[in-house]
């Protein structure tokens, strides 16, 4: 061969041998990982195949570009090990919580009032954290580079998460509450109280923004800021003022996981704004997603006892977020 | 009182199935990505799996078993056992981890699809353990061949084989892009999660990793057993689809897709499982035969597993007891000839003691498989290697993407199974692949198979050194040679003297 390559010895994978640092343990099992991004066409069979022509609008045919979405990094760097030991033990935390609580009789100390708020704003939200589980998902399976998608994975598994602790509580309030409804109100509300209407709305939209971009900015940047601060924080004040140390305290582990969220959202805006045009492409999705983050925002905190200005804090503070990436309003 | 039981709370987690309001159902739940079967929701919602996990249980096991997984690779760092490692175990890793890192990765993108669009809620959360699963098989499975890639280029190729287009690759693409990444969540998790899990990988915890431990490669032999406890989890998604498709008067459907997946994944598998068995692996240290191995846990335990779920055993079944007598031993001849065009070293190791055990194996070996090894051991020990390299390109089934092998010897069956189909005539290797593509020729048919683009000006001019540049030979690293250095043939020459 005239112009063969030089085959010398190799310290790490090929593709990672240009750069100047030894590659990390991440890195390694990390980048450059999709073979449906290596071609024109995403998947070896017909190309009007319904599979292909998905991915080629929804995928390929983004108006959101970058010709190098491999250079994605997650900033907290995690990987499937790591991710583990990190939750393993996030999650003995909450088991110490929950036994603890169950121990000192917490749930019986609860007034009727906030046991009434805890069946309406708490227990229904699975229906809620599920969906941003499936959205999540769907961002796995489109997102154009592996880095990402396995952000998007962990964000999935994190969800499964507080679907599961949420299913918990409910079921454990039931027994302290059996005439409240918990553990089979929930659908009912999630599909017709005005509280959960503005989120509802949120999802079901957000679940067929299917370009993965807009998915990314509808879910990210919009559904998951709006729930962090009008369920996570507002509920958890409203839990702080009601004596239920343990929702707060549950809602605060949550917190974490969102944290987590919007390190690597940040660094996706980041890389994205790189390329012209981008940016653009962005605002206008925030334009049309955060009036739907904003309402049910309102929605919600509406439903919050004293809740004071709690749904214009939950839509600043979200803002902020966006802001913070040079994606304010 | 203290902590909840998971089953106190099991079910409502799993319940979270609602009637959308703001968009209409279908919109969320395309059926070309759920359920294209119409089967209603309620059904769907009956979904019970077999094995239950939460998720606090899931990180807890998973933390467990990837520090003894991971530590045993700290113990290999320090030891010698790849310094003088047998080339043909060198060459199992190698074809093994090429063939499996990114495939597993891209399970990934298969899980998430039902934990997207699985129409039940019970499907949507297990998914969710099924695909950080797979990103576990993916990332074990790249830093385990990392550690070796100083030593060895070829190593390069688990990362690099599949952004290449060698014919290895095309096929092992074509299926996978088949079977688990174009099908909706419904038919995906009947061919992937049970034709192709509970029916076939089996066959690679068994089969390799009780060969890992025989070769003293306890690394191997440890992360395929852990991988494997995963998949026997999520592999467990199949069969309640399964039910549910035949409680909802798809049965017919269901079979069809069971019995399309599990014959593209076999085609496969018996390369990347079976040459290994039957040659890679040092004689001394083989335990069971390929097909002694595939009666025992496939066709005894699949056929088993399919019949109790109220299927039928494959139309193909006979079909199949004739391709594990024949399909590796072809592929072991063709790609040993083809040496130069795969990324690992793949030994012949047909010296004498090995043909008798062949023989033993599988009686008429001799006089079939043997005869085309004559010619080449002649050569052979005769000097003259280049005679060793085929001088004919193959013809390569247009489905499996496999090179067309028949037994030679007495009973050579010249078979060359063809299909006209809008003006263009495809070549199969068997019966079954010729019947998938019958089943949707319209998804099947503008592939090319890596023959079809030398005549197409793809690979422009097809010259030798062009076609392995664009199989990535000498691009990610040096083609194959013979692992043994032909010293396999040594036997024959002390034969002769004697
Ligand atoms: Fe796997
Ligand atoms: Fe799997
Ligand atoms: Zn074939």
């Amino acid at each position: 061969m005239t112009d063969a390559p030089d085959l010398k010895p190799l310290k790490t994978w090929s593709h990672l041998a240009g750069q100047r640092r030894r590659p990390s343990e991440y890195e390694i099992v990390s980048t450059n990982l999709l073979w449906s991004t290596d071609d024109e066409l995403p998947w070896s069979l017909s190309p009007d195949m319904d599979m292909n022509q998905w991915y080629l609008k929804y995928r390929d045919g983004s108006p959101l570009k970058h010709v190098d979405w491999d250079a994605f990094r997650d900033p907290d760097g995690l990987v499937y090990r790591t991710y583990n030991i990190l939750q393993d033990g996030q999650e003995a935390y909450v088991d110490g919580l929950l036994d603890e609580h169950n121990a000192s009789g917490h749930d019986a100390e609860l007034s009727a009032g906030w046991l009434d708020s805890l069946a309406l704003l708490y227990t229904p939200a699975r229906y809620m954290l599920h969906a941003v589980q499936m959205s999540s998902a769907y961002l796995v399976q489109m997102a154009p580079a592996s880095t990402i998608v396995n952000c998007a994975m962990l964000q999935a598994a994190d969800q499964l998460r507080w679907v599961s602790r949420t299913a918990y509580r409910t079921k454990e309030l039931s027994l302290t509450a059996p005439d409240k409804g918990f553990g089979d109100k929930e659908r009912a509300l999630w599909e017709n109280d005005p509280a959960w209407q503005g989120f509802r709305e949120l999802m079901e939209r957000a679940l067929v923004a299917y370009d993965w971009g807009e998915q990314f900015v509808a879910l990210n940047l919009v559904a998951k800021p709006a729930i962090d601060e009008a369920f996570v924080r507002q509920l958890g004040q409203a839990a702080h003022r009601a004596g239920d140390g343990l929702l707060r305290q549950l809602l605060d582990a949550q917190q974490a996981d969102s944290v987590r969220a919007r390190n690597w959202s940040a660094a996706l805006v980041a890389l994205a704004l790189q390329t012209d045009g981008n940016k653009q492409v962005l605002a206008d999705w925030v334009a049309k997603w955060a009036p739907l983050g904003d309402a049910a925002s309102d929605a919600f905190c509406a439903a919050l006892p004293d809740a004071g200005d709690a749904a214009a804090q939950a839509k600043d503070e979200a803002e902020a977020f966006r802001a913070g990436l040079g994606l304010g309003r | 009182m203290a902590l909840l039981d998971r089953s106190d709370w099991y079910d409502i987690a799993r319940d979270t199935n609602w009637t959308p309001g703001y968009v209409p159902r279908e919109e969320i739940f395309p059926p070309q990505l759920s359920d294209p079967y119409g089967i209603p929701v309620e059904q769907w919602e009956t979904f019970d799996e077999p094995y239950k996990v939460s998720y606090r249980e899931y990180v807890k096991i998973q933390r467990e078993k990837d520090s003894s997984a991971y530590s045993v690779k700290a113990a290999l760092s320090r030891s010698k056992f790849h310094d003088d490692l047998d080339e043909g175990w060198a060459s199992v890793l190698k074809l093994h981890y090429g063939a499996v890192a990114l495939t597993e990765y891209q399970a990934c993108q298969f899980q998430a699809r039902m934990v997207r669009f699985g129409p039940s809620p019970s499907m949507r959360n297990m998914a969710t353990y099924g695909m950080l699963d797979e990103l576990r098989h993916a990332q074990l499975q790249l830093f385990f061949p990392h550690e070796l890639v100083s030593r060895d280029r070829q190593y390069d190729w688990a990362h690099e084989a599949a952004h290449t287009k060698n014919w290895a690759v095309l096929g092992g693409r074509h299926a996978i892009d088949d079977i688990m990444m174009c099908r909706d969540a419904v038919t995906g998790t009947i061919m992937v999660s049970f034709a192709f899990e509970t029916g076939l990988t089996n066959l690679q915890m068994v089969g390799l990793s009780t060969d890992a431990a025989n070769m003293g490669d306890f690394t191997f032999a440890n992360m395929i057993t852990s991988i494997q406890s995963d998949e026997a989890r999520h592999a467990q998604l199949g069969s309640p689809a399964i039910e549910i498709m035949i409680n909802n008067g798809k049965k017919k459907e269901a079979q069809q897709a069971v019995d399309v997946a599990f014959w593209r994944m076999w085609r496969l598998f018996a390369i990347t499982v079976g040459i290994p068995m039957d040659y890679y692996i040092p004689l001394d240290q083989r335990h069971l035969s390929f097909k002694e191995f595939m009666h025992e846990w496939i066709i005894r335990q699949y056929d088993r597993q399919v019949r109790d779920l109220g299927l039928e055993t494959p139309w193909y079944w006979d079909l199949l007891a004739d391709d594990i007598e024949n399909h590796h031993h072809c592929q072991q001849g063709g790609i040993w000839s083809w040496r130069p065009t795969v990324w690992w070293n793949p030994p012949g190791a047909v010296g004498p003691r090995e043909r008798e055990w062949l023989e033993e194996k599988y009686p008429g070996w001799n006089d079939s498989y043997g005869t085309y090894w004559d010619v080449i051991t002649d050569n052979l020990l005769h000097g003259r290697e280049e005679k060793t390299h085929p001088e004919c390109i193959p013809i390569i089934c247009n489905m499996c993407q496999i090179p067309i092998s028949n037994r030679p010897g007495e009973a050579w069956k010249a078979r060359a199974l063809q299909l006209e189909h809008e003006g263009r005539r495809y070549n199969f290797c068997t019966e079954p692949c010729r019947w998938i593509f019958t089943t949707d020729p319209d998804r099947y048919k503008h592939h090319l198979t890596i023959v079809d683009r030398m005549y197409s000006g793809e690979i422009d001019p097809p010259t030798l050194d062009n076609v392995l540049t664009y199989m990535g030979i000498g691009v990610v690293s040096e083609g194959g040679r013979d692992g043994h250095d032909y010293s396999w043939v040594d036997g024959f020459r002390t034969q002769a003297a004697e």
